[in-house]
């Protein structure tokens, strides 16, 4: 079992020529008169990243950068009936000797690479809010950190491995902060591991139900008076459950089938992900080389991009009945142009919400697109004065 | 406009690029026991891989189908679209009055469905009818030209056959088989073009609603008739279809174009979403790797490209079971059931809603009924149009028979 060992990405050269050798091959579909985004990811678009990617975009470069700005490491966690798994983490304190130590838990699409515009304003030390210690690990199967090899890795196991690596990292009380499958990992945290090591969990996707329990909303919608930024949350929750459940159907009955896919062609892969980046964000400006790098993390993830697509088909039941809910304080952040908006009400009924805010612009992955929001939501729910202060007892954030 | 012979001759130049793109082929990992449960076995897509890189003979097989299948294009011009030139399969039986029969398939079907079937169903006899058949490419698929503009909906494909192509062919009248896409599109000429041209349909893939409320005795029949054996096997393959074979429904019906990027750039990626339903879809086919793969490269090969023959889930979009209802066809319908086909609903249903005049129920078989089991799939549009059967000389001066 290897205790922390420092961690740089180091992307072998035959890796990279066997991109750019597919890359030099890539070959494209036509497509219909003025499609525009309507049946998918547009050619033009695909195309003109595709070209850059395979011949300006210099992935050393951005390679460098992360190593420079992202603190990183690896570790063995064991997992409970499963192997030991190798586990790639970032790892930064503040110079603030007390602060909270705070989980940051993706999801999919994501990375450990969206910790880091938050990163710095996390863990900055000032008296007049709170500060962090952030650790931000790549889920199993995800980014630089291995994957299961044996089915049945369900929720339980990834709460696990992240609730381990707090402890090990000498954290035994902590908070969390997650979206997407981020949030459905956190909130397993906090009903495992609530109270006693688990001190507060945030999300910006605050969302407790599956398909079945929201459809009673839209018929709740017919005859209550929702507000108008209420009416725009279940606008967009109904467009993503009708348009935008593709991904999630296929990743969750045949995840190896699309896998192979991804696997063989980065033009595939960046389809896929690339319609994400576009369609789950509130008009958020993305460079090539941000999406470049964004796909080539999953180009050039561990396990391969078709691992990331097993915690669907693993977790369709486990999210189906996600057991009691959490008791401890719970923050939430609403961002227009998330995928699932519910009510606040709805969330405030089976939560302990201590702390919410509601933006109005702002999308799925709010730590690309919103940091200093999110920064600021998190600085409040935990604040001198605020319900969450000091509920990590001698690591109240301040100096 | 006219009717031109065609032959299959993929440039060798595209014969190289999928060489080269097998040569670079990279493979994803794969769980511990998996088998089938995530998507086709990665020993399977490796063996598959290896031999159409090296061993699969492309030109051995586009020369049979040369042989076996008399091919024609001709340009069909459709309403708000222009001309797409479409290509066919055209086979006329020996017997001058065989009965005209358009064979539709679906997806991932093409027109190479009907090679097993078309030398029985042309077949002359005085014991059983004979036909006259024509298997087009749907727009899109095989070498038929592809839409270019959206909205090429049931409506369009079936104009394309049914006033178009049929027509063209001096097929006034006309009697049609499909499953999958063919089923919708042949019932939408039904609603149509139903009577004056499209004399009667058969179908391996019924497809019917259950009794709602509006009905009251259907409705209350179906509440206390308990469901036979095979309709409950029958209700648990479509549970299963939907609940666990459906993903691909779902993305190609909206987000199509996101999909075709990883067909038209890999052939992996298209052999492992092709493959799959192969297998799953079928009644334990002993498909060969041969088959397969020339299964699978005529979509690689195909003249719009791999990427575009699903958009016709998002075209013709909507909840599956919604598909097609404008009005119920009233001409006479063959049913064939196959207990692997993948939605499987009581017989009652479909009775309840079409003039079923021939019904059948097989007790092995899958979704691709042609090519599992041909024989009895031929049987069974015989047995429909026979000397003495429901559907007897429906095409007035084509019987079928010397």
């Amino acid at each position: 079992m290897s205790s922390e060992t420092p961690f740089q990405i180091n992307i072998s050269d035959e890796k990279l020529s066997t991109l750019r050798t597919k890359l030099e091959l890539a070959t494209f579909p036509d497509e219909l008169q003025d499609a525009g985004w309507k049946y998918g990811s547009p050619l033009v678009d695909v195309k003109r990243l595709t070209e850059r990617w395979r011949n300006q975009y210099d992935w050393r470069k951005y390679e460098k950068d992360i190593n420079e700005k992202l603190p990183m490491f690896t570790r063995d966690i064991d997992v409970d009936g499963f192997d030991t798994l190798n586990i790639h983490y970032v790892h930064k304190k503040s110079e603030t000797v007390d602060a909270i130590p705070l989980l940051f838990c993706h999801g999919w699409p994501g990375s450990f690479w969206e910790v880091t515009k938050i990163l710095p304003l996390l863990t900055a030390s000032a008296p007049e809010h709170p500060s962090f210690h952030v650790v931000a690990l790549s889920l199993p199967g995800y980014g630089f950190s291995e994957a299961p090899r044996k089915q049945g890795f369900g929720l339980n196991q990834y709460a696990e491995v992240a609730h381990k690596l707090m402890i090990a990292l000498g954290y035994n009380e902590y908070v969390t902060q997650g979206g997407d499958w981020g949030c459905f990992i956190i909130r397993k945290m906090a009903s495992v591991y609530g109270g006693r090591h688990h001190k507060a969990w945030h999300t910006n996707m605050p969302d407790q139900s599956t398909d079945l329990e929201i459809a009673p909303v839209f018929l709740v919608f017919l005859i209550t008076s929702w507000s108008t930024k209420e009416k725009a949350g279940i606008e967009r929750t109904k467009w993503f459950l009708t348009k935008g459940q593709g991904y999630f159907a296929q990743q969750s009955t045949q995840p190896q089938t699309l896998g192979y896919g991804l696997t063989d062609s980065p033009v595939g892969l960046l389809a896929w992900i690339y319609e994400k980046l576009v369609l789950c964000t509130d008009n958020y400006n993305w460079t090539d080389d941000e999406v470049l790098t964004w796909i080539s993390l999953y180009w050039f993830s561990r396990a391969g991009p078709a691992a990331s697509l097993r915690i669907y088909f693993e977790l369709r039941e486990d999210c189906e009945d996600m057991g009691r809910d959490p008791t401890i304080p719970m923050g939430t952040s609403y961002f227009p142009k998330e995928l699932i908006i519910l009510p606040a009400a709805w969330v405030r009924k089976s939560n302990n919400v201590v702390f919410e805010s509601h933006h109005k612009s702002g999308g799925h992955f709010a730590a690309t697109e919103r940091p200093e929001e999110l920064v600021q939501d998190l600085r409040k729910m935990f604040a001198k004065g605020s319900p969450a202060f000091a509920i990590v007892p001698g690591r109240s954030g301040y100096a | 406009m006219s009717e031109t012979p065609f032959q299959i001759n993929i440039p060798d130049k595209k014969l190289s690029i999928l060489r080269a793109k097998l040569e670079l082929a990279t493979f994803p990992d794969e769980l511990q026991d998996i088998g089938w449960k995530q998507g086709p076995p990665l020993a399977d897509m490796k063996r598959l891989v290896e031999r159409w890189k090296n061993g699969y003979d492309w030109r051995k097989y586009e020369k049979e189908l040369n042989q076996e299948l008399p091919m024609f294009t001709r340009d069909i011009d459709v309403d708000g679209f222009g001309a797409l030139n479409v290509h066919y399969v055209h086979k006329k039986s020996k017997t001058v009055d065989a009965i005209p029969l358009l064979f539709c398939h679906g997806w991932p079907g093409s027109f190479l469905e009907v090679r097993v079937i078309l030398p029985l169903l042309t077949a002359p006899s005085p014991e059983h009818p004979s036909f006259h058949v024509v298997a087009l490419s749907l727009p899109g698929f095989g070498f038929s030209e592809g839409s270019h503009k959206p909205g090429f909906a049931l409506d369009q494909y079936a104009e394309v056959i049914a006033h178009k192509l049929m027509i063209a062919l001096g097929y006034n009248e006309y009697v049609t088989q499909g499953g999958d896409w063919g089923f919708l599109i042949t019932r939408r000429m039904a609603a149509k073009y139903g009577g004056k041209h499209h004399k009667a349909w058969h179908t391996n893939f019924p497809m019917a609603d259950p009794p709602n409320w509006k009905s009251p005795l259907s409705f209350l029949s179906y509440l206390v008739t308990p469901f036979s054996p095979e309709e409950k096997a029958g209700l648990e393959r479509t549970a299963w279809y939907r609940n666990k074979s459906s993903g691909y429904f779902v993305e190609q019906s909206t987000f199509p174009q996101t999909l075709a990027y990883s067909f038209t750039d890999s052939p992996v990626a298209l052999l492992a979403w092709f493959y799959e339903k192969l297998v799953i879809w079928t009644d334990d086919y002993k498909w060969t790797d041969d088959e397969a793969l020339t299964w699978i490269s005529i979509y690689w090969f195909s003249r719009a490209g791999p990427g575009a023959a699903h958009r016709i889930y998002f075209e013709v979009h909507g909840d599956f079971y919604n598909l097609g209802r404008t009005s119920y066809p009233t001409i006479p319908m063959g049913a064939s059931y196959f207990p692997k086909e993948l939605l499987l609903l009581p017989s009652a249903w479909l009775r309840r809603l079409n003039n079923v005049v021939s019904e059948s129920h097989h007790t092995s078989g899958g979704h691709f009924a042609a090519t599992e089991r041909p024989k009895e799939l031929v049987e069974d549009v015989r047995k429909m149009f026979a000397k003495g059967g429901p559907a007897f000389g429906i095409v007035p001066g084509r019987s079928g028979y010397a």
